[in-house]
């Protein structure tokens, strides 16, 4: 009892450490709070922003959900074509290794131009950060599904691809999905400061963070903006791993540990 | 056991060695052989890379032992004074703003020459010029410039209020950055843009635009761009700081005898094309600029302004308005020039 009560308070004590080191050298070694304000004053200033903090949550959190559902959307049938088809997988894996490394930043003249000054634009740009983590990681499951498994759908009277996809595929890939799915939202929510930068709102994180704190210079602000969407992606996080990972892939429990 | 206690001993040695080397460097003054110069690649501060170009940075620093000039291009000025407040700018030419919002915050600073006055220019999308009577057709349109605590959104709110125009209700105005912003009218994303030169004749050359108003008749002779030391260049380089801002003068006179060459200049640096910056030289309502008393009436103004836009935080913290020794220092020019 009481080693899972340990356990459970694992996390708690690095974090405290960290915390209280940020605090110290703030305040004591630093001393230059547009260097690194102080732990204490970044709380503080999250409490002094709270009017306007849940508004620029809920947009920023708009914009992740556009880009997000994007990305998903059309991920995933992508995945399952190019993993299932080698034609496919042949004919479309150039442009996506072209289109891949180009930064999310870079496409922001192209989403005014498609989507204007919108919160679709933003969208568009969490999209581009989002999209290629699903795809790679959920073809991959989708390429690598055993032979074994396939012929033994085979015997079971899984005919044809539609039936192969839905019944042997798609639950051996599962998995890697979750796991495209789970980088995709993190390298989305990384990119909600640039989507916020070029006028496509007056709220969001990345908006105040970028075009307000920052140009008046106000790094306490800035550093508490920064927490907050450390936090929402921790928040972001834990949900997707209680929903996918412990509801959705339960099944998965006890393979390994 | 021993083993154990000598590593440990040792160990000590060679933290307190390290530390102490450390702590020696870090103490000791090391002689300054290198000179950071900051800028932005706007027309307005041609001054700093004609200098430059011109080699005479280097020739007149070398007397007080700089070996090299680091030209350091900045996209804005906030990044700008985000890197003077770092200690890696020695001086910056920047917009008069970015360096006082810095200073509310703690920046250890001075603008010690003036750069440039006026120079920026609404730019309306064709279709939509003949409406343009004046600041009243602005209303109901949607206006691209730089955030808040800018020179121009500041010139531009102030220009809209002056003439009855309510900045909520009656206009949209959208805070971004250049490039987006020019990237925005050619979309038509907005109907209108107000920035400094050259991006409002590279707008009117694509065939995106038309310049209705220059700043000049917004608010006439504001101050623009200026000339910022860091502190530590004010109190412990005084004779060099003396010798940038002849620098600085001898450059800003010869860009204005010599626009033309100024332009060629500033292509070259930026990789633009030579007749569209000839042209936004010879059309744009600016003044080069050395003397910071220009500028401290708008100066002030600015000051206020940055202010309003934080003032509860400000008041919290006890940080009162800027005054005109908060933010200049012009002794050094006064000597650079003989008035004092």
């Amino acid at each position: 009892m009481k080693l899972l009560a340990k356990e459970k308070v694992l996390w708690l004590i690095p974090l405290i450490i960290v915390l209280l080191l940020w605090e110290f050298m703030a305040g004591f070694v630093i001393k230059n709070p547009l260097m690194l304000p102080r732990f204490s004053a970044v709380i503080f200033s999250i409490y002094t922003l709270r009017e306007v903090l849940i508004s620029d949550i809920l947009v920023s959190l708009l914009h992740f959900g556009i880009g997000l559902v994007l990305a998903f959307s059309v991920a995933l049938p992508l995945a399952i074509a190019m993993g299932w088809f080698k034609s496919v997988f042949k004919a479309i894996d150039p442009i996506i290794e072209i289109l891949r490394p180009i930064p999310p930043l870079a496409w922001i003249p192209i989403a005014i131009i498609w989507f204007h000054l919108t919160h679709y634009a933003a969208g568009f740009i969490i999209f581009i950060g989002a999209f290629f983590p699903i795809l790679i990681d959920s073809y991959t499951g989708f390429r690598d599904v055993p032979k074994v498994l396939v012929e033994t759908g085979k015997v079971l009277g899984c005919t044809g691809d539609k039936k192969l996809i839905k019944y042997v595929a798609i639950p051996h890939a599962l998995p890697s999905i979750a796991t495209g799915t789970r980088v995709g939202m993190g390298v989305g929510w990384m990119c909600v400061v640039a989507a916020e930068m070029f006028g496509v709102s007056e709220s969001g994180l990345g908006y105040r963070l970028f075009q307000k704190f920052y140009y008046l210079h106000q790094m306490d602000y800035v550093v508490a903006y920064m927490f907050i969407l450390g936090l929402a992606a921790l928040c972001l996080d834990r949900l997707f791993r209680h929903f996918v990972e412990n509801k959705l892939l339960r099944w998965k429990k006890g393979i390994v540990k | 056991m021993k083993r154990r206690s000598a590593i440990i001993v040792i160990g000590i040695v060679i933290a307190v060695i390290v530390i102490g080397i450390v702590v020696y460097f870090a103490v000791k003054p090391a002689k300054m052989t290198t000179i950071n110069i900051g800028y932005q690649p706007s027309t307005h501060q041609i001054a700093a890379m004609l200098a430059s170009e011109k080699g005479w940075w280097e020739k007149d620093l070398a007397k007080f032992g700089i070996e090299k000039v680091k030209m350091k291009e900045f996209p804005s000025g906030p990044p700008e004074m985000h890197a003077m407040l770092a200690g890696d700018l020695d001086v910056a030419y920047v917009g008069v703003s970015p360096p006082i919002a810095a200073m509310y915050e703690g920046l250890d600073a001075k603008i010690v020459a003036g750069v440039q006055t006026q120079g920026s220019a609404i730019v309306i999308r064709p279709e939509l010029a003949d409406e343009y009577k004046g600041p009243l057709s602005l209303k109901g349109k949607s206006i691209a410039t730089f955030p808040p605590g800018s020179i121009q959104h500041t010139v531009l709110s102030k220009w809209l209020l002056d003439n009855g125009i309510d900045l909520k209700k009656d206009v949209d105005i959208k805070a971004m950055g250049p490039s987006d912003a020019a990237t925005a009218i050619g979309a038509k994303t907005v109907d209108v843009v107000f920035l400094p030169s050259p991006t409002p004749t590279i707008i009117v050359e694509e065939g995106n635009g038309v310049i209705v108003e220059w700043s000049r008749s917004m608010w006439p002779d504001h101050a623009c761009c200026c000339l910022t030391a860091s502190g530590k260049m004010i109190r412990e380089h005084p004779e060099m700081l003396k010798q940038i801002i002849k620098t600085h003068i001898r450059s800003t006179e010869y860009e204005i005898k010599h626009p033309e060459e100024a332009a060629e200049i500033y292509a070259k640096w930026q990789n633009a094309d030579v007749s569209t910056i000839k042209r936004s030289v010879k059309i744009t309502d600016m003044h080069w600029i050395h003397d910071p008393h220009v500028e401290v009436e708008s100066g002030l103004e600015y000051a206020k302004v940055i202010y309003e836009l934080s003032r509860q935080r400000y008041e919290g913290k006890g940080i009162k308005v800027l005054k005109k020794e908060d933010i200049f220092d012009t002794s050094f020019y006064d000597e650079a020039t003989g008035k004092r």
